[in-house]
């Protein structure tokens, strides 16, 4: 049993610290995807925003040589592909599905020539990365210090992103409106709400949150873009929400799980151990899958998700 | 007096305007994606003539563009089946990684990373091709039963099936099915178990076959027997299916099963086919652009045909003319999604009715959307 003669409290910091790490791009993208389930729209393009918004904001902080600046720009970069797939999902008649899959292709093909253009073939310089702030005094807390509170600062303000979402949609009136939405819109539309504004709002938020994500990414994990930089993060983002089902509190623990088994087959590889690691992969898709089922209670999905709403 | 530009109350749904916004979308898309192409110095009309003439322009860029497009095919059709029976199944690549894994299985036969007893080559072809269209049914018939009978979302559980199929195939080749060697990948599959060229000179290969002859039967499939009829109805409106006595779930569950052993297909042409061994990262994405080619083809099977050829096409073309002219083949990923994109958005015209001022009522819906 070679496994168990390493796990000591240094094995489980380093592991949870790695998974908090891990945890941090795809919660922010999946707060924002919340939001616009929430709203009745599947945000399936979130893979391609994130792409995107990591482009533009390791451009912005190539060029401006501010990697906050960087930061701030995958956001705006995020806004502004919203408006484009708003657009598609709202306007154009076609399913939010094919947007979605129609989009991620062209965000691919977008990211590599932009990229191209911009950096030419010259090797692309790194960025000076957001360093990790150590919280005054919570820092040096025993096992929690290193875990939660050495992390780069995007991490807090994924955290208080949370916090803020939970807030908004379960306790203001704009969150209700969302959620009324997404459950009925016929019904939402006859209390007087403006359906497509109100979804236009959700898929916003949700690609602002997916282009920070790519921020995230460049500014405090990677330092550098590449084409295959977010290999499926959008997509494991939105098995988190459905794991989260739908709430950003929730969504918190679930990014925390999906962190946790991704760094713990990390870990494991270090050590000789009959259990292959894809299984530990595996294993959040298999219970995203399961909460998905319906097999275990009610799937608890916004009753109009993916169905498309027009005016009479 | 009019307006000039009068809303409809329905869409124009002759096939006239179909065809004509249809073609708006398409030519707007070639010529915004031929504008990418001026940044990086190169002409759009040559450039563009580059890449089909290293796409079509001998026999033998026509035959790799075939080889490109047969998955294409194959996964559009499969798009098609489960599509039209009112499933939003996407979970294509699953199916693709699956069947190509079962069929390496098959061909790695007698050898300790395969099947364990050695087949005989008179049962090979018909083995194979059984095992790769069960993986991928029994693949998509997994999640087709979730959704069938408990309900679930199968847009979401097939994406996530897709990862969960990709960590198999991940663990087949670093595990149970690896070569000696650096590399996670199965041996190099035996000559014989190779897809054969269909002719010298040529470098298709036999699953263009596969391709068509699967494009045949869907057609027919959905055109001339009553169970494609009632796949039809009951995704059409299941309600009114079930009313009038088709079961709705049996024939969502034949078509989710029929469309993953078609995608399973694809993954055995690639296999088989193209890269002669399994290893990680083999599908491509091809599960999605096949998607795509399907909503070109307006999910028509015939269509799909051509359609998928053009994309094939412009895959080879555009990594030929990366090669040889210094062009980004980004742009064919840009021109592929843009002209669905461009289509759909097109369809919003044909809510228009253009007056001209003397004219008689015109239908051309071209009007605006070009600037």
């Amino acid at each position: 049993m070679n496994l168990l003669m390493n796990l000591d409290t240094a094995f489980f910091v380093s592991w949870l610290a790695a998974a908090v790490r891990l945890a941090g791009p795809v919660l922010l993208a999946a707060l924002g995807e919340i939001y616009a389930e929430r709203s009745g729209v599947l945000n399936i393009g979130i893979e391609g925003t994130i792409l995107l918004g990591a482009l533009s904001s390791y451009m912005m902080a190539v060029e401006s040589g501010s990697t906050a600046l960087g930061f701030i720009a995958g956001g705006v970069g995020g806004l502004l592909v919203g408006c484009v797939l708003a657009a598609l999902y709202l306007r154009a008649h076609a399913s939010q599905i094919v947007v979605g899959i129609v989009f991620n292709i062209l965000a691919a093909g977008l990211a590599t020539w932009i990229y191209a253009l911009v950096m030419g073939n010259e090797s692309s310089p790194t960025i000076p990365m957001l360093e990790p702030w150590h919280v005054p005094l919570l820092s040096s807390l025993p096992f929690i210090g290193p875990i939660l509170f050495q992390q780069p600062l995007p991490l807090y303000l994924t955290l208080l992103l949370a916090v803020l979402a939970h807030f908004g949609l379960f306790h203001t009136r704009f969150g209700l409106s969302l959620r009324a939405v997404g459950e009925n819109p016929r019904a939402a539309h006859a209390a007087g709400l403006n359906v497509l504004k109100i979804r236009t709002w959700g898929v916003l938020f949700s690609c602002v949150g997916a282009g920070l994500a790519g921020s995230y990414l460049v500014t405090a994990q990677i330092g550098l873009f590449r084409d295959n930089i977010v290999s499926g993060q959008g997509f494991i983002a939105l098995a988190i929400v459905i794991f989260g089902r739908w709430s950003p509190l929730k969504a918190l623990v679930a990014a925390f799980i999906f962190g946790a088994a991704d760094a713990l087959q990390l870990s494991l590889q270090l050590f000789e151990n009959t259990l292959p690691p894809q299984v530990l992969l595996a294993l959040p898709y298999l219970l995203t899958i399961l909460a998905m089922s319906g097999v275990v209670g009610r799937t608890l999905q916004p009753g109009a998700l993916t169905q498309p709403y027009r005016k009479e | 007096m009019k307006k000039l530009l009068e809303r409809r109350l329905a869409p124009a749904e002759s096939t006239g305007a179909l065809v004509l916004t249809s073609f708006c979308g398409i030519l707007a898309a070639f010529i915004i994606a031929g504008l990418l192409f001026i940044p990086f110095g190169g002409n759009p009309l040559s450039a563009y003539g580059f890449l089909f003439d290293a796409a079509f322009g001998s026999l033998r860029s026509f035959g790799l563009s075939l080889v490109q497009s047969t998955p294409l095919m194959l996964i559009a059709l499969a798009t098609i089946v489960v599509w039209r029976a009112g499933l939003g199944y996407i979970g294509f690549e699953g199916c693709f990684l699956l069947g190509a894994a079962a069929a390496s299985w098959i061909a790695l036969s007698g050898t300790p990373q395969g099947f364990p007893w050695a087949i005989p080559a008179l049962l090979y072809w018909p083995l194979v091709l059984i095992a790769a269209f069960l993986a991928g049914a029994i693949w998509a018939g997994w999640v087709g039963a979730l959704r069938v009978k408990f309900g679930g979302n199968d847009v979401l559980i097939s994406l996530m099936a897709n990862y969960v199929a990709l960590f198999i195939v991940q663990y087949l080749v670093s595990g149970p099915m690896r070569a000696p060697g650096d590399l996670p990948q199965t041996p190099r599959l035996p000559v014989e178990s190779w897809l054969p060229f269909v002719m010298n000179g040529m470098r298709a290969h036999w699953g263009i076959a596969i391709a068509l002859v699967a494009t045949v039967f869907v057609f027919w499939l959905m055109r001339a027997t009553p169970a494609g009829f009632e796949i039809k109805i009951a995704g059409l409106n299941p309600r009114a299916a079930r009313y009038s006595g088709v079961d709705v779930n049996r024939r969502q569950m034949g078509a989710v099963l029929l469309g993953g052993g078609l995608a399973a297909l694809a993954g055995l042409c690639a296999v088989l086919g193209v890269q002669h061994r399994l290893m990680e990262g083999i599908s491509g994405g091809v599960g999605f652009i096949g998607v795509v080619v399907a909503l070109l083809a307006r999910l028509n099977p015939l269509l799909v045909i051509p359609t998928a050829i053009l994309y094939g096409g412009l895959e080879v073309g555009g990594s030929a003319m990366q090669r040889q002219t210094g062009l980004p083949t980004s742009v064919v990923l840009i021109l592929q999604s843009l002209v669905v994109l461009l289509i759909l958005a097109g369809d919003l015209l044909r809510y228009y009715r253009i007056n001209l001022p003397g004219g008689r009522q015109s239908r051309s819906p071209l009007a605006e959307e070009q600037s």
